[in-house]
């Protein structure tokens, strides 16, 4: 049948495929015509971007912060490991060198004499790239982030609110907030680090981000048992002035054995 | 919001606003696809309570639909790049996104728990309780999706509810027959009056 001579019996049909109660036969067959006649399929796609509005009209509620902090560290991850992935893609360069090496051998093989001469400096080059492989991830390992020193802050119900790591090959400390917690706009979070027997020092005002870094180094964070944050006025205090408002979040940093 | 009186239609859904609305999203977009979180951040921001309102309404249960919210944001991390080449506007991709998402994880949870098929449809069958109109919010909503809210207006509320749940949760007659608590035959007569009406009225929005 020409169903799109049927211009009202098309126009049913393809209402009732695009909503999903067209089923079994009669939805395979009305998909058949779509595929062969191009009038069939422009009515089922027109019907189909109708009836998705349906997606647009709903309520809205607001999602748990949880949810956003759930999708931005599964994001992080994967840029890290396809970062990773990248870099174990660039750098084993020399490998063909020994690959043509082994070529070369296995063509020489019928040549004794030759072949023992070609194996000793098949087994140098060998050497030499395996001497240049690990010099690199020597390198590598250098700059990696290494995490020695690790905080958990809690806030005045015990619940985390903030994690804080050490990594002395970058010098930097790494924050992640973990709780909803959000400061107002015309107030900053300050980062201070307790050390016993003197004043409270100051670790650098936080941004406004979930996730961020701040410059330090080893001596900032060694042998200082407890960190604080507290809430300041917009940009935080000086460092010589100890934290002005009250400390929300609170935790012992403790240095990684492994 | 404004209520359509029963002899005109409103054709028009504040326009500029929307074209400045949907301009700011696809921007965000495109920048999402060049691997941008901030700007993953900012879409997440305007869109985040519509589409999860969205997912509670396929799935009826937080838990899930925070799950389907997830894997939506993760799916606009990734294919954030095909965005253009599929004509929609912005909210409608979306939108279609934490559906066929949502709709995934259902078939995966009762995969995984076929014993508790009867759970999950006990959870689902909640929808047509207490007969206050279901207010269908149009902010953000694309022109297509402004007609259709206009269309669907005139219908009865229990006529729009079974028309909205067949599209959204995919259901056939006799499963929408089923989560709502009616006769097949009333079931198969609501759609196809309402399907009807929708043809009829949607014509005019051409």
């Amino acid at each position: 049948m020409n169903i799109h001579r049927h211009p009202e019996l098309l126009d049913r049909l393809a209402a009732a495929w695009a909503l999903g109660t067209l089923r079994g036969g009669a939805r395979r067959r009305f998909e058949a015509l779509a595929r062969e006649q191009a009038p069939v399929r422009a009515a089922a796609l027109l019907w189909e971007s109708r009836v998705a509005g349906m997606t647009e009209l709903q309520r809205e509620t607001s999602p748990p912060p949880a949810v956003w902090t759930r999708i931005d560290n599964l994001v992080r991850a994967e840029r890290e490991r396809n970062a990773t992935q990248q870099a174990r893609l660039t750098v084993p360069k020399q490998q063909g060198g020994w690959f043509r090496s082994l070529l070369l051998w296995r063509g020489a093989a019928g040549a004794g004499a030759l072949a023992t001469v070609l194996a000793i400096v098949t087994a140098g080059q060998i050497r030499e790239d395996l001497g240049a492989q690990v010099q690199d991830l020597q390198a590598r390992l250098q700059t990696a982030p290494q995490v020695e020193y690790v905080a958990v802050l809690n806030d005045d119900q015990a619940g985390p609110a903030m994690l804080v790591t050490f990594d002395p090959n970058n010098q930097r400390l790494t924050l992640q907030r973990v709780g909803g917690y959000q400061e107002a706009s015309d107030k900053s979070l300050q980062l201070w680090a307790l050390p016993p027997g003197s004043a409270p020092r100051s670790l650098g005002v936080l941004t406004r981000e979930r996730l961020l870094q701040l410059a330090a180094g080893e001596g900032d964070v060694q042998n200082v048992p407890a960190l604080a944050v507290s809430l300041e006025p917009q940009g935080g205090v000086p460092s010589e002035r100890g934290p002005t408002g009250p400390v929300l979040f609170k935790g012992a940093l403790i240095q990684k054995m492994l | 919001m404004k209520t359509p009186s029963a002899s005109v239609l409103d054709l028009r859904h504040n326009g500029p606003m929307l074209d400045d609305r949907n301009a700011e999203l696809m921007t965000l977009i495109d920048r999402v696809a060049q691997q941008d979180q901030a700007a993953l951040r900012s879409l997440y921001d305007l869109t985040s309570s519509k589409l999860y309102g969205l997912a509670l309404k396929v799935l009826g249960k937080p838990e899930w639909a925070e799950d389907a919210l997830q894997d939506t944001f993760l799916q606009v991390w990734r294919s954030a790049a095909d965005y253009r080449a599929t004509l929609s506007p912005p909210m409608a991709w979306l939108g279609l996104m934490v559906r066929s998402r949502s709709l995934d994880l259902l078939r995966r949870r009762k995969a995984e728990r076929e014993h508790l098929t009867e759970e999950i449809d006990e959870h689902l069958a909640d929808t047509l309780e207490g007969d206050a109109p279901d207010p269908m919010n149009t902010s953000l909503a694309s022109q297509q999706a402004w007609a259709l809210h206009q269309c669907l207006d005139r219908l009865e509320h229990r006529q729009r509810q079974a028309v909205s749940l067949a599209y959204l949760r995919d259901l056939s007659h006799s499963e929408l027959a089923e989560q709502l608590r009616l006769p097949l035959g009333t079931v198969k007569t609501w759609i196809r009056r309402g399907l009807d009406h929708l043809r009829q009225c949607m014509a005019r929005y051409a």
